[in-house]
C-alpha cells in the first residue's frame, strides 16, 4: 500500500541569479518510505534540485522559481531554513565539511539541541542513530579521526538526529573508497528497510544502489528526460547515454546480450539488477541456443618489451608516518616500472597507495628504502627536479590553480623549471591544445567546470615533459562524459610519446580498460603485481582489499563452465565471447 | 602533523576539572599579562609559567604538538631579544659594542644587558600569554565549553564560532600542507627559498587557492549549520550538566593563590 505523499513537485522551474535556469518543468511526487534516484550528468541540476527541496535554495543560494512545491504540508521557499530542516535533512558530498563539532557525540547533539529537543531525547535519538550507522561506541572520538565511509556516516547520523521525513541525500559516496561507499550503501538500505523516511539520492554511481530504487528520474539540462520505474528507465539505454549517465555494465550487458539472442526484440519488461540472476538468465539463453559461446584466446594487453629499460625503481621502501601513534603506510615495498608501461595501482584508502607515489616523486622521504630515477637516487633532487621527470595529477586541481588565466598556470611551472621566455608562449599553447583547452587560454582558472579544472591541472604538468606520468583518482567525482577525459590523455601520452603512466584509482573499470599491469597495495604491503588479467583472476586475494573485479569480470567467471574465458575484462571482450545463436551456425 | 588546539579525550584532573575553573585561569593569565611591563618581571612570569607548565603536564598535553608553533617563536624570540638589545631606552650597562648612533634615548650601535633582559621578559610574557588556552581548549569538551559560555551568558553564536574555528584551524592546517605539496610539484619550493623571496613572491601561489577554497568550504559549513537549525529563534538544550566538586574549589584556590603570589611579587614593597 502506497505511504503518504511526503515530497510533490508540480511543474517547477527554476533560474539562478543571473537568470541560469537550471530546472524546467519539473514533476516529482515522493511518498513515505519511497527511494528516489536522480541520475544526471555535471550540471544537469541534480543539486539544485537538492537545494531546492531541503530550503538551501533560496535561503542561501538566490535565485527565481515558478511552480508548486510542497514538503511534508510545508513550501520550503517560505519558511526559514531551521523549519524546512525539521521535515528535510541533508548529507552532501564532502563529508569534511559537514563535521564541525570536536566530538561525534556533540555532533550528532547539534542539529536537535539548536531546536531545543530535551536532553534525554537527543541522547535517545543520538544512540539510534549511531547504531543504525554503525558507529557505537565512538560518540567520543573526534569526527576527523574517522575514516572516510565512517566520517560520511557521521555525517549521516548527525542528519538522522534531526528526524526527517525527507532525507536528501547529494551525491554521498562519490568521494569515498568502495568499502566507504559500501558502507554508506549498506547505511541507506537499512533507512530505506525501516520504511519511515522518504528518501531522494542523487548519484553517478548507481550500481551500487539501483536496487533499492523504487524510482528513477533522469535529468538532462534541467528537464526531466526520464522517469519511472528502474526498469522502465534502463530500458532505454541510448537515451541515457545521450543524457551522459552511465548505464550499469549488468543492465548493458543484459541490454545487449538478451536483445541480441532475441533477434531485436526489446529488453525484458523486467530488468535483473543482482549478478547471478544475469548470470542465470545468459546461462538460459545459451542453452536455448538463442547465444552462443564462441571460445577464444583473448589478445594480451599491449605491454613493454621485457627489455624495455627501468625508469623508476624503489627498493625496499618502507615509510612510517610519526605519532602518536605512528602508522606503517608501506613496508618493504619492491617495484620496478620499465619505460612504457601502463600500471594502475588499487587498494583501500590507508593502504599506501598516495605514500607510495609521493615517495616516487620525492615529496616523502622513505625511512627504509631507496627510489632510483634511471639507476640513480633521487635523494639529491629536490621535488623541483623530479616534477620535469615523473609528474603528479592531483585529485584536486584546486590545490594548485592561483593564476589570473590557464595560459599563466601552465607557465607558471614552465618558468620555475628554468625553461626559457621564448620557449614559453609554445609550450603553454600547446600544451592547451593537448587537452582542448586553447578556447579558454585566457580564461580565469576558477570559471572552468571541475573537469575542465583537472585538465587544465593536467596540462600543467605534462607541459614539464615528465617521462612518467603519474594520476591520483582521474575519475573522482566526474560523471558518465568527464570520466575518462584525463584517463584518454594519459593514454595519449602512453600511445603517442611512449612514456610510462601509472594511475592510482578505485575505477576498476578504468583499470581493466587502460592498464596492462595492475599493483594491488594491502596495509602497506604489495599484495599483488602482474598482468591485469592475471591478477583480477585471483579474486580471493582481491577480496582481502575489497577490490572486486570488473562486471565483466564477474560474469564472465561465473559462466566459465559454459566455455567463457574467465578472464574477461570488459564488456566489449564478453560481446565478442557471447553471439546471438544465428552467427555460430554461420561460423560453423 | 598532529593538530594543535584539538580536544584530547583524556581522563585527567584537568580534563574532569569545571571549565569555569579553567577558564578562570586563561582570565587571570591575561590579567598578568597586561600588568605594566618591566625588566624586573622575569620572576613573575616564571612562576605563573611554571605553574601553567604544571597543569600542562597534569592534563597531559603534549608540548611535542606545539613543535612548528614553538619553532616560529623562536625566531621571533631571536628577533625580539635582538632588538630589544639595541634599543631598549633604559639600557645603560653595554654587553657588545658595534660603535655609536644615538637616536633619541637609545644607542643603536650598542647591545645592552638591560635591553636584553627586557627582550627576555617579552618573550616570557608571550609564552605566558600562549600558555593558557590551548590547554583550556585540549582539556575541555566542546558540550562543556558550550554549557560554561552559557552559565556566563555568552551568546551561543559566539561560542559556537569560537568552537567551529578551532575545528577550520585543522582544516586551515590540512590544505596549506596539500597547496604547498601541489605547488612544489610544479618545482615551486618555498621550503628551499630564503626568507627575502619568500616574503616577496612565495606566498601568492599558496595564499590564493587557500582563500579561494576557504571561500568554498566556508559555504558548505554555512549548509550543513543550517539545515541542522543553527540560529533558530529557540533556546537551545544544553547537553552537558556541570557541578562543581570539591576539587574544583580546591584547584581554583590553588590558581587564585599563584595569581595573588605573582601580583604580590610584581607590586610588592620587597621588589
Amino acid at each position: 500500500m502506497p505511504g503518504e505523499e511526503v515530497l510533490a513537485l508540480r511543474k517547477v522551474t527554476f533560474a539562478y541569479e543571473g537568470d541560469v535556469l537550471a530546472l524546467r518543468d519539473l514533476n516529482l511526487t515522493v511518498r513515505k518510505g519511497e527511494f528516489v534516484v536522480v541520475l544526471g550528468a555535471n550540471g544537469a541540476g541534480k543539486s539544485t534540485l537538492c537545494y531546492l527541496i531541503s530550503g538551501i535554495v533560496p535561503h542561501i543560494y538566490g535565485g527565481r522559481r515558478q511552480g508548486h512545491l510542497t514538503l511534508v504540508g510545508i513550501d520550503p521557499w517560505d519558511e526559514p531554513l531551521y523549519v524546512t530542516s525539521q521535515h528535510c535533512g541533508v548529507l552532501m558530498q564532502d563529508p569534511e565539511v559537514q563535521l564541525f563539532m570536536p566530538s561525534l557525540g556533540a555532533e550528532l547533539a547539534f542539529g536537535p539541541a539548536n531546536l531545543g529537543v530535551p536532553r534525554e531525547e537527543i541522547l535517545r535519538r543520538s544512540k539510534e542513530a549511531l547504531a543504525l550507522v554503525r558507529l557505537e561506541g565512538l560518540e567520543e572520538h573526534n569526527p576527523r579521526d574517522l575514516s572516510g565511509g565512517q566520517k560520511q556516516r557521521a555525517a549521516l547520523a548527525a542528519v538522522l538526529t534531526m528526524q526527517p521525513r525527507v532525507l536528501v541525500l547529494d551525491e554521498p559516496t562519490s568521494q569515498l573508497d568502495p568499502l566507504g561507499r559500501w558502507e554508506v550503501g549498506e547505511a541507506i538500505e537499512r533507512l530505506k528497510q525501516a520504511g519511515d523516511l522518504a528518501i531522494v539520492m542523487t548519484t553517478h554511481e548507481s550500481e551500487e544502489i539501483l536496487h533499492l530504487a523504487d524510482q528513477v528520474l533522469v535529468l538532462e539540462r534541467g528537464e526531466a528526460v526520464l522517469q519511472g520505474s528502474p526498469e522502465e528507465v534502463f530500458s532505454h539505454p541510448d537515451r541515457l547515454e545521450r543524457a551522459g549517465v552511465k548505464t550499469p555494465a549488468l543492465i548493458q550487458a543484459q541490454s545487449r546480450l538478451l536483445t541480441l539472442g532475441r533477434r531485436g526484440a526489446a529488453l525484458p519488461s523486467r530488468v535483473n539488477l543482482g549478478l547471478e540472476a544475469v548470470a542465470e538468465q545468459i546461462r538460459q539463453e545459451v542453452q536455448n541456443r538463442r547465444l552462443t559461446v564462441l571460445p577464444q584466446a583473448l589478445p594480451p594487453r599491449q605491454a613493454p618489451a621485457a627489455e624495455a629499460p627501468v625508469i623508476l625503481e624503489a627498493r625496499d621502501l618502507t615509510f612510517e608516518y610519526p605519532g602518536p601513534p605512528a602508522v606503517l603506510a608501506l613496508q618493504e615495498v619492491n617495484l620496478r616500472l620499465r619505460q612504457g608501461e601502463f600500471v594502475g595501482i588499487v587498494g583501500q584508502n590507508g593502504s599506501g597507495k598516495s605514500t607510495l607515489v609521493r615517495c616516487l616523486i620525492g615529496l616523502l622521504r622513505p625511512g627504509r628504502g631507496e627510489v632510483l630515477f634511471r639507476g640513480k637516487s633521487i635523494r639529491r633532487l629536490s621535488v623541483g627536479e623530479m616534477a620535469s621527470r615523473v609528474g603528479l595529477v592531483l585529485q584536486n586541481p584546486d590545490y594548485q590553480l592561483f593564476s589570473a588565466s590557464c595560459r599563466e598556470e601552465i607557465a607558471f611551472g614552465l618558468r620555475n623549471v628554468g625553461v626559457p621566455d621564448e620557449q614559453i608562449e609554445g609550450a603553454v599553447e600547446q600544451a592547451l591544445r593537448t587537452v582542448g583547452l586553447e578556447h579558454q587560454a585566457d580564461l580565469f582558472p576558477f570559471r572552468l567546470s571541475f573537469g575542465d579544472r583537472r585538465k587544465l591541472a593536467a596540462a600543467a604538468t605534462m607541459a614539464l615533459a615528465p617521462e612518467v606520468l603519474i594520476m591520483d583518482e582521474p575519475t573522482t567525482a566526474q560523471d558518465q562524459r568527464g570520466r575518462y577525459q584525463l584517463a584518454d590523455l594519459a593514454r595519449r601520452f602512453h600511445r603517442e610519446k611512449g612514456g610510462t603512466v601509472v594511475m592510482i584509482t578505485h575505477d576498476v573499470d578504468l583499470i581493466a580498460r587502460y592498464a596492462h599491469r595492475l599493483i594491488v597495495l594491502y596495509r602497506g604491503l604489495m599484495l599483488l603485481d602482474g598482468p591485469t588479467r592475471e591478477v583480477f583472476a585471483q579474486v580471493e586475494e582481491l577480496r582481502k582489499s575489497f577490490v572486486v573485479p570488473p562486471v565483466a569480470g564477474q560474469l564472465a567467471q561465473r559462466l566459465s563452465a559454459l566455455g567463457v574465458p574467465p578472464d574477461i575484462l570488459t564488456l566489449d571482450e564478453l560481446f565478442q565471447v557471447l553471439v546471438p545463436g544465428g552467427i555460430q551456425e554461420g561460423v560453423g | 602533523m598532529r593538530p594543535v588546539f584539538r580536544y584530547l579525550n583524556l581522563d585527567t584532573p584537568i580534563h574532569r576539572l569545571h571549565p569555569l575553573v579553567k577558564l578562570a585561569h586563561v582570565l587571570l593569565t591575561l590579567l598578568l599579562v597586561m600588568y605594566p611591563i618591566r625588566e624586573g618581571d622575569l620572576p613573575v612570569l616564571l612562576v605563573w609559567l611554571a605553574f601553567s607548565g604544571v597543569l600542562w603536564s597534569v592534563g597531559r598535553v603534549e608540548l611535542r604538538r606545539f613543535t612548528t608553533l614553538l619553532k616560529i617563536l623562536t625566531g621571533t624570540f631571536i628577533f625580539l631579544i635582538v632588538i630589544q638589545g639595541f634599543t631598549y631606552r633604559f639600557g645603560r650597562t653595554p654587553l657588545i659594542v658595534f660603535g655609536h648612533l644615538r637616536l633619541w634615548e637609545a644607542d643603536l650601535g650598542v647591545i645592552t644587558k638591560e635591553g636584553v633582559m627586557f627582550g627576555l621578559v617579552l618573550c616570557v610574557r608571550v609564552l605566558v600569554a600562549t600558555s593558557s588556552l590551548p590547554l583550556f581548549v585540549m582539556t575541555t569538551s566542546a558540550s562543556a565549553i558550550m554549557t560554561a559560555m552559557s552559565k556566563l551568558r555568552v551568546p551561543r553564536v559566539a561560542t559556537f564560532m569560537f568552537i567551529s574555528a578551532l575545528s577550520f584551524t585543522t582544516l586551515l592546517f590540512e590544505m596549506w600542507g596539500s597547496i604547498v605539496e601541489a605547488q612544489k610539484l610544479r618545482a615551486f619550493d618555498i621550503d628551499r627559498m630564503n626568507v627575502i623571496k619568500r616574503a616577496v613572491r612565495a606566498y601568492i601561489p599558496i595564499i590564493t587557492p587557500l582563500i579561494l577554497l576557504l571561500f568554498r568550504k566556508a559555504n558548505d559549513f554555512q549548509i550543513a549549520m543550517e539545515t541542522k537549525g543553527f540560529g533558530a529563534p529557540i533556546e537551545p538544550t544544553e547537553i552537558e550538566t556541570l557541578h562543581a566538586r570539591p576539587a574544583d574549589f580546591l584547584w581554583l584556590g590553588l590558581i587564585v593563590g599563584v595569581f595573588a603570589l605573582c601580583t604580590a611579587l610584581k607590586f610588592g614593597p620587597w621588589l
